[in-house]
């Protein structure tokens, strides 16, 4: 198969961009692959392509940032997308031309507004994969119901969890395309697994408040106060770095957590620990807790809607505690620094767990997935036969026609807001 | 663009360094090892290191043993890909550093040599060094009641009586400010400082040393013995006010402790 991704920025950091690179240069082994990035600001991407993977870009901010086409907003590309501040009508152009031109069989955007334009430009040939990193639940109404008349559009969608796909088969009725959950795959480690002595406890991600850093740092002070010996350390960098620090003083904690910086790839800070943490309010997916746990690590995490429920086994190979409760957090992690042995067990279990987010299983499924795709299109239907009939199609008009009130008044409220600036 | 394969390497507790990489063309390549002069000098002191075939897929590896030690200062890597190609600077690939995270609780004999590979700010790989007859490991900093008491611990010399923690005025040689040490656990001992005693009208900034016996020369207390090659950004302490100044414990970028006063208003 030819295959090409189709990516807002592969030159940043986030979880779409590694979970990207480690699919692409999974499937690179057996397939045709080009990663084609819309933007592009710098020279290298902070990971390393596949050398099998080939990697373009279509807008060079370096040189083209006063491009008069980019000073004017994108049209295609949906308003009501999260990034739709960033492109622009020379984006617009620029990946309609890319689409039009396409040598693939298989397109697959990466987030709902590349998706739309899958959706409304690929050539009638080629097969389009939607991925959705994001949630539905979490997307505003406006876009939501953008998302609503384009995806039925795509011979794929998929999610990054059982959760969301679920909510997408009920909410939007998309017939024909076939909505399944492809998990993200990490990468086999390179590295030798943590064998658990380690006295550090380990998060990272960007450093912005719905990770809720705030609240393993506050955690972690009962650890610090039995174990002075215990470090926390937390990767990465954002807007709330001077608010962590701030806060790290004020409980007094300055020799025993620490904000290290960004670390990309994580594999080899993963193994100093033994213990890996995350405190989110929201988690798409949770990259970060299939990393750590390949790596060796028990995983403490909050219970948050929607992936850590399906990552960690709660007891086995980790602990999922209640949104927001550092008490109940705390316990969880002290719980796993007294014991060595509980720890070692269950870095263990999380190794043997975790597997299945190695690039071997989740790339057949993708296979599988495209594979179908392509003999649904050449046979003339989409990804699947309909099915749910009436009582399905009631249901997800009311969610289409809740999306569009609810649209329609921050619209208004917008307006108004504006007015009386 | 650089097209020199990103290199994996691996430390032991005792400073041992294996790399392992894949060099495009493997005509007899080598790992070359340069000291970083200072500004505008030659580069003198380099280390060259066999790479010799590893496993059956290209990877070749190369072993920096623990003695020869290296010189003090910052080592950049390169590979040199045979007899008629120019060296490339190295990438980092992953590094396993783990044997080094805790190192503050070992004892270290004389010299005391340390060696992080870390990553540059322009993305290669390089190695910090440490090379020290004596050396004092920094742990906790309490800063409490305009006292700062900092535990640490010597390592490759033995501590006397009459020793002292000794903060020198940096860009002086004899403005001194001397405080007494006593023991703590861990074979550990610690000193306070009065950061009022610290302050004057303007802004200063105090080296920390450690004067291990009542006529022994200074040695620095720093924090060198586990696997942050740079932890200025990343062991921040807070502010003192005191006399009208601020006055804070910091890591130099050479990750030996100093005290940072600044006059306020």
């Amino acid at each position: 198969m030819k295959i090409s991704f189709l990516i807002h920025n592969a030159y940043g950091i986030g979880g779409t961009i590694t979970t990207t690179f480690n699919l692409a240069a999974a499937l690179a082994e057996r397939h045709e692959v080009e990663i084609v990035s819309v933007l592009r600001h710098r020279e290298h991407p902070n990971l390393t392509p596949h050398p099998g993977v080939r990697l373009r870009a279509l807008v060079d901010l370096r040189r083209e940032k006063d491009h008069p086409l980019h000073g004017r907003p994108a049209k295609v590309f949906p308003t009501a997308e999260y990034r739709h501040h960033q492109y622009s009508e020379l984006t617009d152009q620029r990946i309609a031309e890319c689409l039009a031109d396409i040598d693939a069989d298989v397109v697959i955007g990466t987030r709902p507004g590349l998706n739309v334009h899958l959706a409304l430009q690929a050539p009638e040939h080629v097969v389009r994969v939607g991925q959705e990193h994001l949630t539905l639940d979490n997307h505003p109404p406006a876009l939501r119901a953008a998302l609503r008349r384009a995806y039925r559009r795509l011979d794929v969608l998929t999610t990054v969890t059982e959760a969301d796909a679920g909510s997408y088969r009920r909410k939007m009725r998309l017939p024909g395309v076939r909505v399944e959950a492809l998990p993200n795959s990490v990468p086999d480690p390179t590295l030798p697994t943590a064998d658990g002595t380690a006295k550090v406890v380990v998060a990272a991600g960007r450093l912005v408040p719905v990770k809720r850093f705030d609240l393993i740092i506050e955690a972690f002070a009962r650890v610090a106060a039995e174990h002075p010996d215990w470090q926390l350390r937390i990767y990465g960098k954002g807007e709330e770095q001077d608010r962590l620090r701030a806060l790290i003083e004020s409980l007094g904690l300055w020799n025993n957590v620490f904000l290290m910086g960004a670390a990309i790839p994580m594999e080899a800070e993963w193994v100093k620990g033994s213990i890996g943490v995350a405190a989110s309010n929201f988690e798409p997916f949770g990259m970060t807790l299939v990393e750590a746990m390949r790596c060796g690590l028990p995983f403490v995490s909050t219970d948050c809607p929607y992936g850590p429920g399906e990552i960690i086994k709660d007891g086995e190979d980790g602990r999922l505690v209640p949104v927001g409760d550092s008490a109940a957090f705390a316990t969880a992690l002290l719980d796993l620094v007294r014991d060595d042995e509980r720890r070692r067990r269950m870095g263990e279990a999380a190794v043997a767990n975790a597997h299945r987010f190695a690039p071997g299983p989740v790339v057949a499924h993708a296979e599988r997935l495209f594979q179908d795709a392509i003999e649904a299109r050449s046979g003339g239907r989409h990804g699947t036969p309909e099915h749910g009939g009436i009582q399905h199609t009631l249901v997800s008009r009311g969610h289409a026609a809740r999306d569009l009130a609810r649209a329609a008044a921050s619209n208004a409220l917008r307006t108004v807001r504006k007015g009386r600036r | 663009m650089n097209t020199a394969p990103r290199t994996h390497c691996s430390v032991d507790a005792d400073g041992r360094i294996t790399f392992r990489l894949r060099p495009p063309t493997a005509t007899h390549p080598r790992l070359l090892l340069v000291l970083r002069p200072k500004k505008g000098r030659p580069e003198e002191t380099t280390r060259t290191l066999d790479l010799e075939p590893h496993g059956d897929e290209g990877e070749f590896r190369a072993v920096l043993e623990a003695l020869p030690r290296l010189a003090e200062g910052r080592w950049d890597t390169y590979l040199l890909p045979g007899p008629d190609a120019g060296r490339e600077r190295l990438r980092p690939g992953p590094r396993d550093l783990r044997a080094l995270v805790d190192g503050g609780s070992r004892e270290w004999p004389s010299p005391v040599a340390v060696r992080v590979p870390y990553t540059t700010k322009d993305g290669f790989l390089a190695i910090r060094t440490w090379l020290r007859t004596a050396h004092t490991e920094a742990g906790p900093v309490e800063i409490a009641d305009g006292t700062m008491t900092v535990r640490a611990r010597l390592h490759g010399a033995e501590l006397s009586e009459g020793a002292q923690a000794v903060l020198r005025l940096r860009g002086t040689k004899d403005t001194l400010h001397g405080v007494p040490v006593r023991p703590a656990g861990d074979g550990g001992f610690a000193f306070t400082v009065a950061c009022e005693d610290l302050v004057a009208s303007d802004s200063r900034i105090w080296d920390v040393f450690l004067r291990p016996a009542a006529d022994a020369p200074l040695t620095r207390v720093g924090r060198l013995l586990d696997d942050v090659a740079d932890r200025k950004a990343v062991f921040v302490y807070p502010r003192v006010t005191a006399g009208g100044s601020a006055v804070r414990p910091y890591y130099t970028v050479d990750n030996d402790l100093a005290v940072e006063v600044t006059a306020l208003g």
